[in-house]
């Protein structure tokens, strides 16, 4: 177990911003911590590095208590924090040198290390880019390049995609998935469901400090009753068939709207074939048809009775 | 050493700023200094004041030259024209600042004894003209008492009596309050003022390092990683203490060495006018070849010779290495003592 988390409780006043959370992370996973804004995300990572005080539970890392001046443990962490954390003052080259340097003793190999991290997260070209002089997703790129230079055997990462374009965002998740396969745990927080979906291994929704699910995105999709989302461009739909159609076997909900025909079925198999059959029966006139599984969004809202997304 | 190294990055970085004040401080520092030296012959040297005189004599005669000599001792003679408008104007124009015209028939007056007048116009409330008439005075006192006592001598005995009498001349020794020599106030008075810059330029470079020691983020992104916080503190401090101390000892050598060469130029030169302008030249000149403006890899070498011989060239030299200093030796025994660290985790 690379990290056990047990009860943690954070107050900030009469907020309680982590309720009884616990949870563990296993070695070589990348662990999701999905949830909207204001969840609890960085203060539980924050909680679990010692970084804040909570009040109550305690943290485990490597088997061992952590504790602020737990240095050893510290040693085989590395962090990406959700704000930017480099210095102006120092170059891209620089920055990525010096926080390798707080980890890394030996000239060499911290040397390689740098070159390959600022190679890993292409910053090539930017070197002796001043990090004022970087992009948004330039900037983030080097604030993970900073957390991880030094090889960790934990990477905890916070939102580190918050507002970059599409294709910096896939070059990172591609990289996080990279570092993974080179031997890397990694925690990985997000409130954006299709990343968390795209790259973790298991995955723990949080809303309001509490943890609603945890489990593999298969296990979590398998939680709620939802198994199917149909929509069908269709016209004329009457209430009459609307009602039929809600009583067919294994549907869930219908919804008709602008047009748009929605339905939602239970698990199992021939959803698609049954909603068909009844289409072509009634005679309603159809266009598009669309078939999708659950997201984790679906699951979030089938939980907490909301969406995930603001 | 990783952090203290950070913050000696992050000072050279802002040097540029810092060294605007320098450059202030340089440029004030020497005016100061000439000032000073100035200031200092003032009060450590006893020199008669000439004033400017136009002597008008409208008639030639042993008493009246014996008197123009004597008068010379203390005032610098202007030829001028006989005109009114332009006597009015080098009065107006302080050319002059005392206009004496003796008129026909002063000295046959004189010597009988009648009571003949000169003419004086002068500058208003000079204190110089006092001094002046107080000559004039003394010369024709002394001379009536010769006349009075001596029947029918004649002018050019008694010019020359008269030269004998008003040659004795008192010494004159100045003494400064308390047992400060004057050099010692000089000194003084400069790391008084050194303290301005020095205050600015700390100012700066602490303000700079402050900011980015208490940023929260790399706070907490610091106490991350397997150096601790003690460490990280210490670190913090002794960066802080390096980067006093040499701004201390560069402003200090530097100023030592200013000080000195406005010393030189003072006792070389005399006149006001020449103290600034040698002034300005010792200023701006080894200011411009020894890389105080232009950064001292874009000069050439020879320029960068002869600069050697400047103390400009050894202050921004020196300058130069600090920024670039990682290492730092006895220093860190000053920093030790001093350390006070508080231990808190982040709320
Ligand atoms: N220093 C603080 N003082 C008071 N309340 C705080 C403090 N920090 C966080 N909170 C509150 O704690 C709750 C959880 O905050 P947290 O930053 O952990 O959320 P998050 O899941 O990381 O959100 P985001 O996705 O916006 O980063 C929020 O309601 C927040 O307002
Ligand atoms: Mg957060």
């Amino acid at each position: 177990m690379i990290i056990n988390a047990r009860n943690l409780v954070k107050r900030y006043g009469d907020l309680v911003a982590l309720d009884h959370l616990s949870f563990s992370v296993k070695e070589g996973e990348i662990f999701g911590l999905l949830g909207p804004n204001g969840s609890g995300k960085t203060t539980a990572i924050n909680c679990i590095l010692s970084l804040l005080k909570y009040d109550n539970g305690e943290v485990e890392i490597f088997g061992e208590t952590m504790t602020p001046d737990a240095y050893h443990i510290k040693r085989n962490i590395g962090i990406v924090m959700q704000n930017v954390a480099v210095y102006n003052e120092l170059t891209v080259y620089e920055n990525i040198d010096y926080f390798c340097g707080l980890y890394v003793r030996d000239k060499n190999l911290k040397k390689r290390l740098v070159d390959e991290a600022v190679e890993f997260v292409g910053l090539n070209e930017f070197t002796r880019f001043y990090p004022k002089k970087l992009s948004g997703g330039l900037l983030r790129r080097l604030n993970i390049a900073c957390g991880f230079a030094h090889r960790p055997k934990l990477i905890i990462m916070d939102e580190p995609t918050v507002a970059i374009d599409p294709q910096s965002r896939n070059r990172i998740l591609e990289g996080i998935l990279e570092l993974n396969r080179e031997g890397a745990t990694i925690i990985y927080t997000s409130h954006y469901m299709e990343e968390v979906e795209k790259i973790c291994s298991r995955i723990m929704i949080l809303d309001k400090g509490k943890a609603i699910a945890t489990g593999t995105k298969d296990e979590l999709k398998a939680m709620i009753t939802l198994g199917e989302k149909i929509t069908v461009e269709s016209y004329g739909v009457t209430e009459e068939q609307l009602k039929r159609m809600r009583s067919l076997p294994n549907i869930v909900s219908v919804d008709y709207r602008d047009q748009v025909l929605e339905v939602k079925s239970g698990k199992g198999k021939n959803n698609l074939e049954t909603v068909l059959d009844f289409i072509k029966k009634e005679g309603i006139q159809f266009g598009k048809i669309y078939c999708e599984l659950p997201t984790l969004n679906d699951v979030f809202l089938e939980l907490t009775g909301k969406e995930l997304r603001d | 050493m990783q952090v203290f190294k950070l913050y000696m990055k992050i000072i050279r970085r802002n040097i540029p700023i810092m060294l605007v004040y320098v450059i202030t401080f340089l440029v004030v520092a020497l005016i100061m200094s000439s000032s000073m030296v100035k200031e200092q012959k003032k009060v450590a040297s006893f020199e008669r004041t000439k004033s400017k005189v136009a002597f008008i004599a409208e008639e030639n005669s042993p008493l009246i030259d014996g008197f123009r000599e004597e008068l010379g001792k203390i005032a610098n003679f202007i030829e001028l024209p006989d005109e009114t408008e332009a006597l009015q104007d080098a009065l107006y124009f302080r050319k002059v600042s005392y206009i004496l015209r003796i008129p026909k028939g002063f000295t046959e007056g004189f010597m009988k004894g009648e009571n003949v007048q000169m003419e004086k116009t002068v500058v208003p409330d000079s204190f110089s003209n006092a001094y002046i008439d107080l000559c004039i005075d003394k010369y024709f006192n002394t001379a009536r008492l010769y006349i009075n006592q001596m029947k029918g001598i004649t002018q050019e005995s008694l010019v020359q009596s008269l030269r004998l009498d008003l040659s004795e001349s008192a010494s004159v020794e100045v003494k400064t309050y308390g047992d400060e020599p004057a050099d010692y106030r000089y000194g003084n008075y400069f790391f008084n003022y050194l303290s301005y810059s020095l205050f600015a330029v700390i100012i700066q470079g602490m303000g700079v390092l402050m900011l980015v020691f208490n940023n929260q983020d790399l706070k907490r992104r610091n106490t991350c990683s397997p150096v601790s916080i003690n460490s990280i503190n210490l670190q913090f401090l002794l960066a802080n203490l390096v980067f006093t101390i040499s701004s201390w000892l560069i402003m200090v050598i530097f100023t030592i060495c200013c000080s000195s060469v406005s010393f030189l130029i003072g006792n070389l030169v005399r006149g006001y006018e020449a103290i600034s302008a040698i002034s300005n030249v010792v200023t701006i000149g080894p200011c411009f070849i020894s890389g105080a403006f232009v950064p001292q890899e874009l000069l050439g070498e020879s320029v960068l010779r002869i600069a050697s011989f400047t103390p400009t060239y050894w202050y921004v030299k020196a300058n130069n290495q600090i920024a670039q200093l990682t290492r730092f030796g006895l220093l860190a025994f000053f920093a030790v003592s001093l350390v006070v660290v508080k231990k808190r985790r982040f709320e």
